[in-house]
């Protein structure tokens, strides 16, 4: 139980954005946040992480309390992928990635051979070996994401929060991102527009209008009635002849005539 | 190659060490023309056999009216500009990283405006009968016009996006129309006209009438405003990506916001009182430095406080000797080299992104 929240609710000017919230990770897992715009995807994501405090509820890390814990101890057992990051600064690859180490050293502790090392490794891990000394505004939107990553890996997390980490990505990347974090053997938690793409997921959570719809298996969730009203679009299940896995094929709900 | 990567990044980490044998000789050096130059320029070796005398007990034979002119007016002068850079350019740097704002500066943000309001109120009406500093009274002011710029500006749309960045400085213009406003009717109504020939001098930014009394604020200031930049920057680093990013990488964000704001607001307050408003150092500087050592701050900080102090030691040079037989404000020079050097950024960062 690394990670859970109860009844988390945010509210900004009366308007709830998320309410009475309630989520309990398993270890190691995948996690998928889908819902409609505005549904409060992001808000939730934000709580987890820490770095949005909750109107209500509490969110409990390794069974803590979050407000019992220093944000420096949140920041070495669990890291975030913001959706928007980017910088006015003149910064490298380098530079933002060793910004993950920033949790684990003192106010004039000197970096070290380890921090150097895990940098590296983070820097490989997100195949931009080589990049290292590129500057940050000459990077393409997948390498920033990329470097975005690098830098949480950084982190050494227990648990990784990812705000549509795909957005504005081409589909090679997608599937590149998509998969570099499948494959990385700590929890997830990642928001996601594509359905499709949340199908690879371990489990979905449908938010809707700010509450959470819906917890479980991608085959459970995803039904057509659950398109229909969570995402006003119908969707129809079709089995790809490759590898046998469900594929979604949608279509607007009304028409306009 | 990756030995070679390895080798750069550690010893970037050292170079803040580097710092401490680079900056006291140039500094020193710095200090010493701005001594030796003025309207009647004194040849360096009398400079520095006046120095001798007076630090070390030395007895060289030098003219007692040179070594008055270079002891209590010359140096006292160029230490408290060399402070007055300092501090301006650090606070630059906290404010364009806190705030994510390439903008953002004492000046601009109306933080000097605030200062000056505290500072005349004090001085002329007597605010707080006697019993407070002007340093205090530009300290509180420079706070409150921060408080009323930020409100203002979080009001407009706070936040940390794009929008945000302009919406701060909008309100930082009219923060400091206010706040110059403010002072401008507190001169209007309670100086008579000698002293507001004085205080509008003054306010321009002025290092006339300044001696060694001075230094007893400014030098504290800049001391303990580049100790605390210093011992946060990791802090001011991890928010390149924004104040949401600093919090997931383990920063107190409102905490370390707020101390170093209040710290630049106190180190500008301080700057303020003795030489009243002097603009773009705090903008021009930190940019400078940016495209010299990088944005990391553990060069970027102790390099714009070095070339901040020597940057405002020269501007005091040209300000006394450009017009012979007349002081200019210094606040006009730094602004007349400030804003094209800034606008030369401006166009440059364009051309780069």
């Amino acid at each position: 139980m690394i990670l859970r929240c109860e009844n988390l609710g945010w509210r900004v000017r009366r308007k709830e954005i998320v309410s009475n919230a309630s989520l309990t990770l398993n270890e190691g897992e995948m996690l998928g946040l889908i819902g409609p715009n505005g549904s409060g995807k992001s808000t939730l994501l934000r709580m987890l992480a820490g770095v949005r405090y909750p109107s209500t509820g509490r969110v409990y890390l390794g069974g803590t309390p979050m407000p019992e814990l220093r944000q420096r101890e949140i920041a070495q057992t669990l890291a975030l992928v913001e959706q928007h990051a980017d910088t006015e600064e003149r910064i490298t690859v380098r530079e933002a990635v060793e910004l993950g180490r920033t949790p684990f050293l003192s106010v004039l502790q000197p970096w070290s051979q380890d921090d150097e090392a895990i940098v590296v490794d983070a820097i490989a891990a997100v195949d931009l070996h080589g990049f290292e000394n590129r500057n940050w505004h000459t990077l393409s939107g997948g390498e920033r994401q990329r470097v975005q990553i690098a830098r949480a890996l950084a982190q050494q997390p227990q648990v990784l929060l990812l705000d549509e980490p795909t957005n504005h990505l081409d589909i090679k990347h997608q599937l590149a991102i998509l998969q570099l974090v499948k494959e990385l053997p700590i929890t997830k938690v990642v928001a996601l527009h594509d359905l499709n793409q949340a199908m690879i997921c371990d489990r979905i959570c449908v938010m809707h209008a700010g509450r959470i719809e819906a917890l479980g298996v991608p085959a459970e969730i995803l039904t057509e009635t659950r398109l229909m009203n969570t995402f006003g679009v119908c969707g129809h299940f079709m089995t790809d002849p490759f590898d046998g896995s469900p594929v979604i094929r949608f279509h607007r709900a009304h028409r306009m005539d | 190659m990756i030995t070679t990567d390895r080798k750069s990044s550690r010893s970037a980490y050292r170079n803040l060490w580097k710092w401490a044998v680079i900056a006291p000789p140039l500094l020193f050096f710095a200090l010493v023309a701005g001594t030796a130059m003025g309207e009647t320029s004194i040849p360096m070796d009398v400079v520095l056999k006046v120095l001798a005398n007076k630090i070390f007990g030395a007895a060289y034979p030098v003219d007692r009216i040179d070594a008055g002119i270079i002891w209590s007016y010359r140096l006292a002068r160029a230490v408290v500009a060399a402070c007055c850079g300092a501090g301006l350019a650090l606070s630059g740097v906290v404010l364009q990283a806190l705030l994510r704002n390439s903008l953002a500066d004492p000046y601009l943000l109306g933080i000097s405006a605030g200062a000056s309001t505290g500072a005349v109120a004090v001085a002329i009406i007597g605010l707080g009968g006697g019993l407070i500093s002007m340093s205090a009274g530009a300290f509180v002011g420079a706070l409150l016009a921060f408080a009323f710029v930020a409100m203002l500006a979080s009001l407009a749309g706070g936040g940390t996006g794009l929008r945000a960045a302009g919406v701060i400085v909008l309100a930082g213009i009219a923060g400091s129309q206010l706040f110059n406003a403010l002072t401008a009717f507190l001169i209007a109504k309670s100086a008579n006209a000698e002293q507001a020939r004085g205080i509008m001098f003054w306010l321009m930014g002025n290092l006339s009438g300044v001696r060694w009394a001075d230094t007893i604020t400014v030098v504290p200031a800049a001391l303990f405003g580049l100790l605390v930049c210093i011992f946060n920057i990791r802090a001011l680093d991890a928010f390149t990506f924004g104040s949401d990013s600093a919090a997931s990488l383990g920063i107190a964000v409102k905490r370390v916001q707020f101390g170093l704001i209040a710290v630049a607001a106190l180190m500008t307050a301080a700057m303020v009182s003795i030489t009243g408003s002097i603009g773009f150092v705090g903008l021009v500087i930190p940019h400078a430095m940016r495209l010299v050592v990088g944005t990391r701050h553990r060069a970027l900080l102790p390099a714009s406080a070095l070339a901040g102090a020597i940057f405002l030691i020269m501007a005091d040079i040209i300000a006394r000797i450009v017009i012979p037989g007349q002081v200019l404000p210094i606040g006009v020079v730094t602004a007349l080299v400030g804003a094209p050097v800034f606008a030369l950024i401006l166009i440059g960062r364009r051309a780069a992104v």
